[in-house]
Formats: structure tokens, C-alpha cells, sequence
């Protein structure tokens, strides 16, 4: 395998040669990183689903031999409650060089995730809670928040996060446009 | 090697290098009885045949091979059929989809039977792909797939399929089965309901049940209960059928399908705990039939319901008020189903916690961003596709010989004296 480590490695398109690799083994069982990595690979991309199927469908031979599949399927149960600190806690395990990389993209993601969720959810929180969905420890959690420019109640320990700003909008080619436009009428007169 | 076999090897050698496709594929077929007495040899045949030049004889001796009553050294077929699937000529066997698929189906069901479903997705891809004219044409080898993939639990490589809408059915000499039709979308469903993706699987249950029919199929009738469930966990009632639906669903499939029918008018009561005495009623029925997860999935979407009818009433609420309206056991479970709702896009709201208090909001899109206009963009094209689309399969119909002829014989009839021509046509 030439993609198995390393930063710059499309998560995406090794993904899909993963999946490939799978079908390609048939019905013998494919060799356990292929497994692991591709889990992995699914909760980085929030695909819980298919995480789901790809663990039912693990041998069980392999389940048992490959105990980090296990701990990584944790994380996946974890995130399909969207029980945060239940899924940071998860996350915090040694994992192995072939998932070492991806598993720390998923924290990345999740916290990421997590984040926007407040901004968009709540127009207060309290700082306990908060903590919970970025997986840090309260003082730091309210560092965080601080950072990030949010408006943080020392007394009332309550925190009132930025709203979330809509996405720039794409330019548009003007003449391009025109054209388009032209097209539909075109059609819409017929 | 029998003198028999000699010839065919003769035959389909010089049929295939010159070229003569459909005597050869009459030929073959012809020998198929020949070939099942000499069912020993045949392995020697398949290793005298060159997979690419001579296709076609060699999906003869295969197709005869699966016919035999104990498929002989069944592991060496499996490997010869996977090994041709991946190598065989695509332009010859065009010439006999029917052989093909009956191959591919044969293929498949072998795998089943002995549990080896993974082995089958691969090379039926491949199949696929090589004997489909354009990736819009459906195959009975389509629903073979979608089998193998639900039972493998692996989704993803149907997803290449089911995601492309279909224009087009292979004939496969006649022997394309509504069956295989009805499959393919009722596994389809299937597919998409596991993975999430609703709106798509309604899509597949509706063609299914609203596929013309005189008679009762079970397909049908597991495809309407599948259709109730997740219809009530997208829109949370039972969406109208179009008017071409058969008369079989009204009057015989909905009787058979009660507890679906009782569920459903319970649910758009939104009671949850009337809902839940339902459930609890006809809990073996659910389970019998598989789908006692969807039922689960449908209580959920009430609560879902439930929250969003309260954006309609009020602007701010208490947590603790809501559970209470909505019969949940606590604010901060309340607080959980509004925070997903929100994360999904379900409702607009932001929760307070300072005071325990959920805000409403009206949907922030004013349809009036360049994102919007984007999408409106797409979503134009997508019309002009499928009207170009429409109106080419309409032309195809509208100089379609049987068509012409007989839409010109109705016209005679209801016009007696005006014989000069087939007027109806002209229109187009």
C-alpha cells in the first residue's frame, strides 16, 4: 500500500481505494488496516452509515484479532448519540500508525463541527456545557472562547457565542450570466 | 475430445472471426443439449477458448454449465465466470444480453446459496458496466447487484447505479422480467432507506407500487409497507400516489397492509402516546416483516413534528414547556431534539441558557442571495435535461413502426372515410 501514512494524503481518494481494495478481496477477508483505515475514513467524512454496515460486515474473525477496530467502532456508537464527551473520551486512546493520522483529523472535525453547531444553536451557553462539545476542560474552554472574540459572563460563567456568519457568496460572470439567461428564456418560450 | 465439441470449437471460431454474430448466437443455443452431455469436457473447451475473441462460446458452455443439476466443481466456475465477466468482449456478447444476464443472474444466485455474497460485487459491476450501451439503461443484472449488496451489507457500489436515473430497459431478447424491474427499485429503496437518504428511497418504494398492474405482486405489497414508514418519517403523513397508481394497491394491497394503515392514522393524530400503544399492538406484525426499525425511526420523527408544530405558535418557549407539550421526560432531553433539529436543518431556533428558553426563528433564507440563484441555476438545467430527454423519447415512440401503425388504425376507425394518412402523427 503506497497511501498509508502522512499529511498530505487525500483522505477522500484513499477512501475510495479502500473500497476498492475491499471488493477486490471478495469474500475473503481483506487484511485488517484496510479495515481500520477505511472506518477511520468514514468518521472523518461523518458518514455514520456506512461506518455502521462496514462494521457489521468485519468478519468476526478479524473483529477479534484487530482489537482497535473495536475501539475505533467506540467512537463511531459515540458519534451516532452525539454524546460529545463521550466521543472526545473515545478519542483519546493510542491508536495505531495506520489510523494515528486520520484519527486525529476526526477530533479536528469533530470539534470543528461541534463548534459551528453552538454558534448556530445557541445564543447562550453555559461554560461547563460548552466545554463538553470542544472536549477541553472548562478554564481552557472559556480561553477558547475568548480567542475566538465570543462575549464570556466570568460571574454567571456563561458564554454567548459569535452568530454564525452566512458564506461568501460566489461571483457571478456577468456575460456568462446573460448568456444563461438567454438559454432559458429561450427554452421556457418553447 | 468428443467430435461433437471439436465442431463447436470449429464453429464458434470461424463464426467469431468472421464476424457472423447472430448465426453464432443461434448456433450455440442450439447446442446447448449437446453441450450438457459432454458436461465433463467442458472445462477442456473453455481452456481451448479465447475469452476475448470468442466470447460468445465461451458464455455458452458457462450458461450451460450453471444448468446442470449439480453445478460440477462449482469453485472453477465461480472463478471462470468472474474471470469472463472481467475479460469477455463487450461488442460480442451485446449479441446475447439474454445468455448474459441469465449468466450474471446464475452467477449471483450461486453465491447466494452458499453465502459467498462479497465474491459476486465486483465482477457484476464490471458486468454491468460493459453491457449497458449508456449508464442510464437498466439491466435485469441491475437487481442481482443490489441483492449481493444488501446481503454483504457493503451499499456503496450499487449507489454507482441507483443514483442515475434510468431511460432506457434493455430488452435482453424479451426476457427482461418485471420482476427483475420490480427488484431492482424495491432493493434500491432499500439501499437508500439504510443509508439515510429518504427522499431517494420514497422515490424507488413509489415507482414500485405505482408500476401498471392487474395482479398482486408480494414485491408490491413489502414496497407499499416500506413506502408507508418512510413517507411518515419524511413528510409525516402518507404522500398522494399519482393517478396512473393500479387499482391493485387500493383495493388489494391497502387491505393487506393494516397495521401499516391503522400506524399511519394514528400518527397524523400526533399523540406519541397513542402512537406508542399502536406500535406496541402490532409489534409481531413489525417484526415479522423487518421493520420494526422504521416504526422506531417514524416515533422519533413524531417528536421531530411535534417540535417543529410549536415553531408555528410560538416565537420563545421554555425547555421544561416544551417537553411537557411534546410528552418528553425531561428539558434537557427537549433541549437534545432541538439541538439536532437545529445541527439538521429542521427548525430555525437558538437555545438560551441562561434562562432554559428556545427561540424560533423564521427561515433566514429570503430567496434572495447568489447561493439561491446558484441553486435555482441547477436546478433549470436539471428541467432543460429532462425535457430535451421527454421530448427524444417521445420522437423515438412517435416513429416507432407498431406505434405509427397503430395509433393510424384507431384514427381510421374513429374516422371512418378519412384514410389519407395518420393525422394523430403529424403533431409531432
Amino acid at each position: 500500500m503506497a497511501a498509508v501514512v502522512g499529511s498530505t494524503v487525500d483522505y477522500g481518494l484513499l477512501g475510495v481505494d479502500l473500497e476498492r481494495q475491499e471488493l477486490e478481496f471478495g469474500a475473503t477477508p481483506s487484511p485488517p488496516t484496510v479495515y481500520s483505515q477505511l472506518l477511520a475514513i468514514y468518521l472523518l467524512q461523518n458518514d455514520l452509515c456506512n461506518a455502521k454496515f462496514l462494521w457489521k460486515r468485519i468478519p468476526y474473525s478479524v473483529k477479534q484479532s484487530t482489537s482497535e477496530l473495536s475501539t475505533i467502532w467506540q467512537v463511531a456508537q459515540k458519534m451516532w448519540i452525539k454524546d460529545y464527551s463521550a466521543i472526545y473520551e473515545a478519542l483519546r486512546k493510542e491508536w495505531s500508525e495506520e489510523v494515528k493520522s486520520i484519527m486525529a483529523a476526526v477530533e479536528e472535525s469533530v470539534r470543528t463541527r461541534a463548534l459551528r453547531l453552538v454558534r448556530l444553536a445557541y445564543s447562550s451557553i453555559n461554560a461547563d456545557e460548552f466545554a463538553t462539545f470542544v472536549g477541553m476542560p472548562a478554564e481552557r474552554a472559556i480561553q477558547a472562547a475568548i480567542e475566538e472574540g465570543w462575549e464570556v459572563d466570568q460571574n454567571t460563567r456563561i458564554i454567548i457565542p459569535k452568530r454564525l456568519e452566512p458564506p461568501p457568496a460566489p461571483p457571478i460572470m456577468n456575460e456568462q450570466h446573460l448568456s444563461v439567461l438567454t438559454q432559458y428564456v429561450t427554452f421556457m418560450e418553447n | 475430445m468428443a467430435s461433437t465439441l471439436e465442431h463447436y470449437v470449429n464453429m464458434v471460431q470461424t463464426m467469431s472471426s468472421t464476424g457472423n454474430f447472430t448465426q453464432l448466437c443461434d448456433f450455440i443455443n442450439k447446442s446447448s443439449d449437446m453441450l450438457a452431455k459432454n458436461a465433463s469436457h467442458l472445462d477442456n473447451v473453455y481452456a481451448t477458448l479465447d475469452i476475448q475473441q470468442t466470447s460468445l462460446g465461451i458464455l455458452g458452455i458457462l450458461c450451460v454449465k450453471y444448468s446442470l443439476p449439480n453445478i460440477p466443481d462449482l469453485e472453477t466456475t465461480l472463478i471462470q465466470t468472474t474471470e469472463f465477466l472481467a475479460k469477455c468482449n463487450g461488442e460480442h456478447v451485446r449479441y446475447a444480453t439474454d445468455n448474459y444476464a441469465e449468466l450474471c443472474h446464475k452467477f449471483a444466485q450461486a453465491l447466494v446459496e452458499r453465502k459467498m455474497y462479497a465474491r459476486g460485487i465486483a465482477p457484476l459491476v464490471q458486468a454491468i458496466q460493459k453491457i449497458q450501451i449508456h449508464p442510464a439503461q437498466l439491466t435485469s443484472i441491475h437487481s442481482s447487484l443490489c441483492q449481493l449488496c444488501l446481503l454483504t451489507k457493503n451499499m456503496k457500489p450499487a449507489l454507482l447505479f441507483l443514483d442515475i436515473d434510468v431511460t432506457e430497459i434493455s430488452r435482453e431478447g424479451g426476457h427482461f422480467d418485471a420482476k427483475d424491474y420490480l427488484l431492482y427499485y424495491y432493493y434500491g429503496g432499500m439501499i437508500y432507506t439504510a443509508l439515510k437518504n429518504y427522499d431517494r428511497a420514497l422515490y424507488c418504494f413509489e415507482i414500485v407500487i405505482t408500476t401498471p398492474s392487474v395482479a398482486v405482486s408480494h414485491i408490491m405489497m413489502e414496497a407499499y409497507k416500506k413506502f408507508t414508514l418512510v413517507s411518515l418519517i419524511l413528510h409525516g403523513k402518507i404522500i398522494s400516489l399519482p393517478k396512473y397508481t393500479p387499482q391493485v394497491l387500493q383495493r388489494y394491497i391497502k387491505p393487506l397492509c393494516q397495521p401499516y394503515m391503522d400506524l399511519s392514522a394514528v400518527y397524523t393524530q400526533n399523540n406519541l402516546a397513542d402512537l406508542r400503544i399502536t406500535v406496541s399492538k402490532h409489534t409481531d406484525v413489525f417484526n415479522r416483516d423487518s421493520n420494526m426499525g422504521l416504526v422506531k425511526q417514524c416515533m422519533t420523527s413524531l417528536i421531530k413534528k411535534n417540535i417543529q408544530r410549536l415553531t408555528k405558535t410560538f416565537l420563545t418557549l421554555s425547555l421544561a414547556d416544551m417537553a411537557n407539550r411534546v410528552q418528553l421526560t425531561s428539558p434537557k432531553e427537549a433541549e437534545k431534539y432541538v439541538l439536532h433539529m437545529i445541527e439538521d436543518g429542521e427548525i430555525f431556533a437558538t437555545i438560551n441558557q441562561k434562562d432554559g428558553m428556545v427561540r424560533f426563528h423564521d427561515n433566514p433564507e429570503n430567496y434572495n442571495s447568489p447561493n439561491m440563484l446558484l441553486e435555482l441555476d441547477k436546478e433549470m438545467q436539471r428541467c432543460i435535461q429532462l425535457d430535451e430527454k421527454l421530448r427524444e423519447m417521445d420522437r423515438e415512440i412517435a416513429i416507432n413502426p407498431q406505434y405509427v401503425q397503430k395509433s393510424s388504425g384507431t384514427h381510421e376507425d374513429d374516422l371512418p372515410g378519412t384514410s389519407t394518412g395518420p393525422g394523430k402523427i403529424q403533431a409531432y
